[in-house]
């Protein structure tokens, strides 16, 4: 089934064009996002249970973008009447006047090519028709049996959360609305090792409703035995070993240490090597990425990002080369690119920057039994943590909770945890010399610019095989 | 609004709850290099509802919370109907019971500081000149910035006579340092402040060129091995949050945490420097509306105090104090200089340093460090760390120097034993 329109936006909208219709009047050119989201977040673990709106995901409010004798300004604001619009403008002209000592940027107004937009995600679960109650019973279930494992089991932690939100963008010459809903969940298992406690994590999510929850009852068991292994995991010895990422750390590999270097907004400000690399290689032929909202369907999946720009699919790497950048329409102005629906807000609130959707790397024609038997020495890793990117210089951190040892061409039980990947982008990509077959991506995470600006993203990939620094 | 709201709760017969409101206004600059390429506002007033639904069940009290967001242009309709399925939903969340935050009403507490004295664009406009007054060479300079000007207003109202109001400043931003001179490289920088402080941002700035040129100079020639490692600054007070996590009343009831008052948290046979730590008030009141004030968490490496939300605080049977977020240590006790003279690897910028709370795990990758192998000194670049701080808290020692930003002041440097670095 598709999601309805918002009721509050329909209703609004009016209104909304009376004040684009104002601003057009007064600047060359104006737009306007509002948005209308819902989200709630359900939780149990040994602290309690939890069921509520999450802030992040439930708000209601405007951004109104204004070009005005060659630069831009924004203004954020909740409250939208007629008897409103005076003092929204005195906010547009008060932003308009804020740092006037200072030289500026300037740009031609966007092009504000005529559109007429509405589109909905489908779902099969409606997580609000489905009720509380029952998505509580569920993660009781889930924990209850994650508990039952083992009782060196400190906490079996299940979560479920999800966003319904419709946005509406209005500028003179278009009118777009998108409803879209997602859904993730995650299981987290934790198990102590003296004043040490070990945590094992996996996320399930997925465009749509609590669908996507439908695997957590079965793979609970699964991730408990996972936390107790890691009861027995030794420090890794620090040096370039040969591994074998799964598709988790396939995708914190594509989304931090690539992908962030590949966000347009940096070719603006100088702060990407990848600009450099346009055409060239820069990973295995093996190797095709993928970033876009058009894309795999996950949960950053959309029909137009924030500035009123459609969803695309890009191929940012083909066969190794370097083909393009993903790009928002503001710094798509100052370079003359064309944005590729990647201008995304945390909320109505803040500023849209070049984000992430969905990105991954595609498939390759290997199994993973064929990968493992490859491998005389080396690790399998998996449960990726985090990540953070350097686009300038292409040093990669990204923390992994697990590498299993492999040693000729079986894996051998003994586990090594926590692990650092450090090393030098190109390298990494460079040396992938397998992939498996199928990509499998994972939303349940948030992606940070610096470090605010959250928004939702999605990413992964097939197994990999390569060189990999481990410290 | 806010009368609207407590009228829909009255008429859903909802007797327990706690409202809060806040005004924000921001004035927002974005800068590429010199030129400000955005200006940015906003006025957004939120209402943050929690709803408390009590039950009792084969002689058991329970209470069950849940929390609803509501903007200004919420309907009677769409008020009444968030309130119904918030309590329906605490209705299903259920936890043992536990008492609210006390009452408590006061006069508004509004700050008298330079910077709230200015409008946010003035003010903004002072701290953006202030980034730039240090960007003097060609060599070294701001590749972009981010400067924030953030005045609240927030408004806490509880079902149990809770009333207070007051007002929060804030100037705040990021900008990245790029060096040409050599290898093409960039450091982030973060800065928070309560006050306006054009000066101690220039510094900052000043300070984060020379780093970068420092960066520019380095080589990728750090071998591994276990080093002596010295962290500053920034990641000095990230590695102290371990100590603050796992006091938290709720790491301790959930049994995160095996943190009691009275333990010698840096466990018995302390050689290095006792920890002195002090939890301190950066707003006047917690999110639940408890009065916060600057409380001692560690004194003589043993544990004098918990803090938390009020529902764990109540669980564990302590006063709730609210959750604190900055923090003060005592002065160390050796200058970084003489920590310098013996063989170190000085971390002084990581990609992301990280403390995870619940292993004691700390590490991240080196953007730039100084080794000093005890003949040669060497500016190096790569490679990271990765430590356990249980392996490591009997030996902290701590420089005479101090530092202080917007979550934490005390000594500006640590000397951590043996740390593990995985090298070049």
């Amino acid at each position: 089934m598709k999601l309805n329109d918002s009721r509050y936006l329909l209703d609004i909208r009016p209104v909304a064009k009376s004040l684009v219709d104002t601003l057009c009047a007064r600047y060359a050119y104006a737009s306007l996002l509002a948005v209308d989201s819902c989200g709630k977040r359900y939780r149990i673990a040994r602290s309690g249970v939890s069921a509520g709106q999450d802030e992040l995901y439930t708000s209601r409010g405007f951004v109104v973008r204004v070009f005005d004798a060659g630069h831009y300004a924004e203004y954020s604001f909740n409250a939208l009447s007629e008897a409103d619009i005076p003092a929204i403008l005195a906010g547009i002209e008060t932003a308009l006047q804020e740092g006037t000592a200072f030289p500026d940027n300037r740009y031609e107004a966007p092009a504000d090519e005529p559109l007429t937009f509405s589109a909905s995600t489908e779902y099969e679960v409606d997580p609000e028709a489905l009720g509380d109650e029952a998505i509580l019973a569920l993660l009781r279930r889930v924990r209850e049996k994650g508990l039952a494992v083992d009782e060196r089991l400190l906490d079996c932690g299940v979560m479920a959360e999800y966003q319904k939100y419709s946005k509406l963008f209005l500028s003179r010459n278009r009118d777009m609305m998108q409803n879209v809903m997602w859904t993730s969940g995650a299981v987290f298992l934790l198990a102590a090792r003296g004043e040490e406690i070990k945590e094992y994590f996996e996320g399930y999510s997925g465009l749509g409703g609590t669908e996507a929850l439908d695997r957590m009852e079965n793979e609970v068991t699964n991730v408990a035995a996972k936390a107790l292994e890691l009861l027995d995991s030794e420090p890794i010895k620090p040096g370039e070993y040969t591994c074998i990422c799964a598709p988790d750390v396939t995708g914190m590999i594509v989304h931090e240490a690539f992908g962030h270097g590949v966000e347009m907004d940096m070719f603006v400000k100088k702060r990407a090597l990848a600009e450099e690399y346009v055409g060239k290689q820069v990973a295995s032929p093996l190797v095709t990425m993928h970033d876009g909202a058009a894309g795999m369907g996950q949960t950053a999946t959309f029909f137009f990002d924030d500035e009123g720009t459609l969803a695309q699919d890009t191929v940012v790497i083909e066969n190794g080369i370097l083909k393009s950048g993903i790009c928002d329409a503001h710094s798509a102005l100052a370079r003359h690119f064309a944005p590729t629906g990647n201008g995304r807000r945390e909320s109505y609130e803040r500023k849209a920057y070049t984000r992430m959707t969905n990105t991954y790397f595609t498939g390759g024609t290997d199994t993973l039994e064929d990968m493992l038997r490859s491998v005389d020495y080396g690790f399998l890793l998996e449960d990726a943590s985090s990540g953070m990117e350097d686009p300038k210089n292409w040093g990669i951190q990204c923390m992994v909770n697990v590498a299993r040892e492999i040693r000729d061409g079986k894996l051998t039980g003994r586990i090594f945890s926590p692990v650092v990947l450090t090393g030098y982008v190109p390298d990494l990509l460079c040396s992938i010399s397998m992939m498996s077959e199928t990509p499998i991506l994972s939303g349940t995470g948030f992606c940070g610019k610096g470090h605010k600006e959250w928004v939702k993203v999605s990413d992964g990939g097939p197994y990999i095989k390569a060189t990999i620094r481990l410290g | 609004m806010l009368e609207r709201i407590k009228a829909a709760l009255a008429a859903q017969n909802i007797p327990t709850y706690l409202i809060r409101q806040s005004d924000v206004h921001t004035a927002e600059l974005f800068f590429i290099k010199k030129q400000l390429d955005m200006r940015r506002g906003k006025d957004i007033t939120t209402f943050e509802v929690t709803v408390y639904h009590d039950t009792e069940q084969d002689g058991t009290r329970g209470r069950g919370a849940s929390t609803v967001h509501l903007s200004p242009s919420a309907t009677a309709e769409e008020i009444g109907e968030a309130l119904r399925d918030a309590w329906f939903a605490a209705g299903l969340a259920v936890n043992p019971y536990y008492e609210l935050a006390d009452k408590v009403t006061a006069d508004p507490v509004i700050p008298d500081t330079a910077l709230s004295a200015l409008s946010a664009s003035a003010a903004a406009d002072v701290m953006a000149g202030a980034l730039f007054a240090a960007d003097t060479q060609t060599d070294a300079f701001i590749n972009s910035a981010e400067v924030f000007v953030t005045r609240t207003r927030c408004r806490i109202v509880g079902s149990q006579g809770t009333d207070v109001t007051y007002e929060t400043c804030r100037t705040e931003g990021e900008f990245v340092v790029q060096c040409t001179d050599g290898a093409d490289v960039e450091i982030f920088n973060e800065f928070s402040y309560d006050d306006l402080t054009p000066d101690a941002l220039t510094a900052k700035v000043t300070e984060a060129l020379a780093t970068v040129r420092a960066r520019a100079k380095a080589q990728p020639v750090l071998p591994g091995g276990e080093y002596d490692v010295l962290l500053s600054g920034e990641e000095l007070a990230e590695f102290l949050t371990y100590y603050r996590d796992r006091a938290n009343a709720s790491s301790v009831y959930a049994h995160y945490s095996n943190y009691a008052v009275g333990d010698a948290v840096q466990g018995d046979a302390v050689q290095g420097e006792l920890l002195d730590l002090t939890l301190c008030a950066s707003e006047p009141y917690s999110h639940d509306g408890i009065p916060m004030v600057d409380r001692p968490l560690i004194r003589d490496g043993r544990l004098e105090m918990l803090h938390g939300a009020t529902r764990f605080c109540r669980y564990l049977g302590l006063e709730p104090v609210g959750n604190y977020r900055k923090m003060r240590l005592k002065a160390g006790t050796v200058p970084l200089a003489e920590m310098q003279k013996k063989p170190h690897l000085q971390v002084v910028s990581f990609s992301d340093f990280q403390m995870d709370a619940l292993s004691g795990h700390f590490g991240g990758e080196i953007r730039l460090a100084y080794w000093f192998d005890g003949e040669t000194a060497r500016v190096v670049t790569g490679g990271s760390i990765n430590g356990l701080l249980t392996q490591v808290q009997g030996e902290l020692v701590f420089s005479t120097e101090q530092y202080a930003d917007s979550r934490y002041e005390g000594p500006l440097a640590v000397k951590l034993p043996r740390v593990a670095v995985a090298g070049i």
